[in-house]
């Protein structure tokens, strides 16, 4: 992965500009102190206040990081703001043609932005967690600093990651309407990141958090990577002209994404790389799963319901005593081909993560059994509908992975919708193969096993 | 200075410019007239090297646009139709920050900042923030933003149509200092008085091609107007252009139809 040259000089004036602006409206720098001083002293009297109005020790403790995720947390939301606004704020003030008229070379004037987004959203986020600090700990008994470290770590990459990806959007918006509403693409999976960070900072394991940063820097990388290399003068002035009739481009471009389609075989052959990942996902997922299970790392009262609920569908069918086998079968059948299609459906926002989770899923839960059982025993679970099954979710997933690698991959001259279209009628062309492989193991199952 | 072989440019399904071949020299000036949509500001932007041709070239000052458009876009200063100006800084910040982006030393772009605002009789609204200026006012602070670099070759798309009569004369006379100093200047504008004004070299664009490039001269020749009884005096700017353009315009409905 090679990232442009960018000169910092260039890049640091274009930030500096955009800091000014950001700054330069009072009511603007009136809200960015409340952000930064009120909340914080309001979360962080609010937890002296309970501690010394007699809440448990434990209570207190708890409630004190929840409180430092919280004030980290909302100032990093304003990131998102001023990100979203970079380019087709400018676009819409009509000051970008003149910033793309100068030598600035397209990374310089990404970084710059980038830069400025989050050097204000970080003096937010660490200016609030220090006052946060300062109001809540001292005389409390109680300094979780492996904590606190890991959660300033794990908000620069996770404002690292929404700024990267709010400015992409900014860079394909046409309008500061459109990018608004492009948002939904940042703000749910980050909601679904945030719940997962508040789990883990209620566990109260500092390692956990470590090892959620380093997702997260993986995941900003990624998306910086994305907007460096999409980032494209042409696109950016040409765009207006290009979309003339939209639903027939549309159209068009899905009917040509089918055209040149490949049989299954060769299909396979083509995407080797990311078929191999999701081979790669199920003896992976069996080796943690077992290792889970073995160390005590995931609590068996965590997994073993899910087991369980498993074990008896297969031994008591869901229509037991209501429908015959056909039924059974079926019910089988539709049950995956939804985990198939909501593996697809997800690939794009997850960055195809769904598609490895297909195979990884299943063969963590087989390890998982068989340290709780004995590998024979948790085999025996899967077989011989498996052995239709497991190849069936390899494609899917190999994939759902293309998929998502197609939407991640960007490119200067553009063509992001294709290579996302041609990426999905591989998928939807190989569901020819993949739908009777479920009915085969669906019948298989019902019948055999 | 600029040389323009066989350029094309294409948006998508929209051939936005064709075949275009121009050449401007040191101290020479082309003036590009046109309906609105005729290809001018596309033409503009690919010899300023902000965008790449489709096919053809652009060269300036011996530099390959399409080999290094940045090192082009720091020998070109392009004024686009819209100034484009940061509304909450001022004037004086506004062209400092380009100035620094050109790379200028901080004294030189002190001294061409307080130069040129003068010129444009500006100077005394040099700290107030750029979004209470007038139209006019704003157009004078592209043109100075454009040229403060001295660019090897100044692009303007229409640079005097919200100036007054005076202040457009007053920029007239600065562009052609700039051309004095060797600058090539490449102007698109509908004004004919400021084409017969500034122009070396006029060229008429039509969908997106140019249906003649030469001196005012050859264009005169090539309409056929000088050899018309009924026109007894010399035929205008405006006079030459309506015939080029009528002309082909009626061709172009004659054959649609």
């Amino acid at each position: 992965m090679s990232w442009p040259k960018v000169d910092r000089r260039k890049a640091l004036l274009v930030a500096s500009r955009d800091l000014r602006d950001a700054v330069s409206e009072l009511r603007l720098v009136a809200a960015l102190i409340a952000l930064t001083v009120a909340i914080p002293l309001g979360a962080g009297s609010g937890v002296r206040a309970l501690a010394y109005f007699g809440g448990g020790t434990a209570v207190v403790n708890r409630l004190s990081l929840v409180g430092a995720f919280f004030v980290v947390f909302i100032p990093a939301s304003f990131s998102l703001v001023l990100a979203l606004e970079s380019f087709v704020g400018e676009r819409e003030r009509t000051t970008l043609e003149v910033l793309l008229s100068t030598p600035l070379r397209e990374a310089e004037i990404y970084a710059g932005k980038v830069l400025a987004v989050l050097s204000v959203s970080l003096t937010l986020c660490y200016g609030g967690l220090i006052v946060y600090c300062l109001v809540t700990f001292p005389g409390l008994g109680y300094f979780p600093i492996d904590m606190l470290l890991a959660l300033a770590v794990s908000t620069i990459c996770q404002v690292a990651a929404m700024v990267a990806g709010a400015v992409i959007i900014s860079l394909n918006a046409r309008t500061m309407r459109a990018a608004n509403v492009m948002a939904s693409f940042i703000i749910l999976p980050m909601s679904v990141v945030l719940q997962l960070e508040a789990a883990l900072i209620l566990v109260g394991r500092a390692e956990l958090l470590w090892g959620f940063a380093l997702l997260m820097i993986l995941i900003a990388m990624v998306l910086l990577r994305m907007g460096f290399s999409g980032f494209s003068r042409e696109a950016l002035l040409a765009r207006d002209v290009g979309l003339s009739n939209p639903v027939r481009r549309a159209a068009q471009a899905v009917r040509s994404s089918f055209g040149t389609r490949p049989g299954i075989v060769q299909l396979i052959w083509s995407r080797r790389a990311p078929m191999a990942l999701a081979a790669a996902g199920f003896p992976a997922g069996a080796l943690i799963g077992y290792i889970a299970a073995s160390t005590g790392a995931v609590p068996s009262a965590v997994v073993q319901p899910v087991l369980s609920s498993l074990v008896a569908a297969s031994r008591t069918p869901v229509s037991a005593g209501t429908g015959s086998p056909v039924d059974d079968a079926f019910s089988i059948f539709s049950h995956n081909l939804l985990a198939f299609l909501l593996v697809a459906a997800l690939a794009i926002v997850t960055a195809g993560l769904s598609g490895f989770l297909l195979t990884f899923a299943p063969g963590f839960l087989l390890g998982f059994a068989a340290a709780v059982s004995s590998w024979g025993l948790a085999l025996s679970g899967i077989v011989p509908n498996g052995l239709v099954e497991i190849p069936a979710a390899i494609v899917a997933g190999g994939l759902a992975i293309q998929i998502g690698a197609a939407a991640i991959h960007m490119d200067a001259t553009g063509g992001w919708s294709s290579r996302v279209l041609a990426a999905m009628a591989d998928y939807v062309r190989a569901l020819r193969w993949l739908v009777p492989a479920l009915a085969v193991a669906a019948v298989l199952e019902v019948w055999l096993g | 200075m600029l040389e323009v072989d066989g350029l094309a440019k294409r948006y998508g399904e929209v051939l936005a410019l064709r075949d275009l071949t121009v050449r401007v020299d040191e101290g020479r000036c082309l003036v590009l007239l046109g309906r609105n949509g005729a290809g001018k500001t596309t033409a503009l932007r690919c010899m300023a090297g902000v965008l790449l041709p489709s096919a053809g070239t652009v060269t300036v000052d011996g530099i390959d646009a399409a080999d290094d458009p940045a090192a082009v876009r720091a020998k070109v200063g392009l004024m686009p139709e819209v100034p484009g100006l940061y509304e909450r800084m001022s004037v004086w910040a506004y062209l400092d920050y380009f100035g620094a982006i050109y790379d200028l030393e901080p004294a030189l772009r002190r001294k061409r900042i307080e130069h040129l605002l003068e010129i444009f009789e500006l100077t005394d609204a040099g700290d107030r923030w750029l979004g209470t200026y007038s139209k006019g006012m704003r157009q004078k602070v592209a043109l100075i933003r454009a040229t403060l670099h001295r660019p090897r070759l100044v692009l303007a798309d229409e640079p005097t149509s919200a100036l007054d009569p005076d202040s457009a004369r007053r920029a007239w006379v600065y562009l052609k200092d700039l051309q004095k100093e060797g600058c090539a200047l490449v102007i698109c504008t509908h004004s004919m008085e400021e084409a017969e004004h500034l122009a070396g070299d006029i060229g008429i664009m039509s969908a997106g091609r140019a249906l003649a490039i030469g001196t005012m001269t050859e264009l005169r020749r090539k309409s056929g107007l000088a050899t018309r009884q009924e026109v007894r005096e010399v035929p205008t700017l405006q006079d030459i252009y309506l015939a080029i353009v009528g002309e082909r315009h009626e061709l172009a409905e004659s054959r649609s139809a």
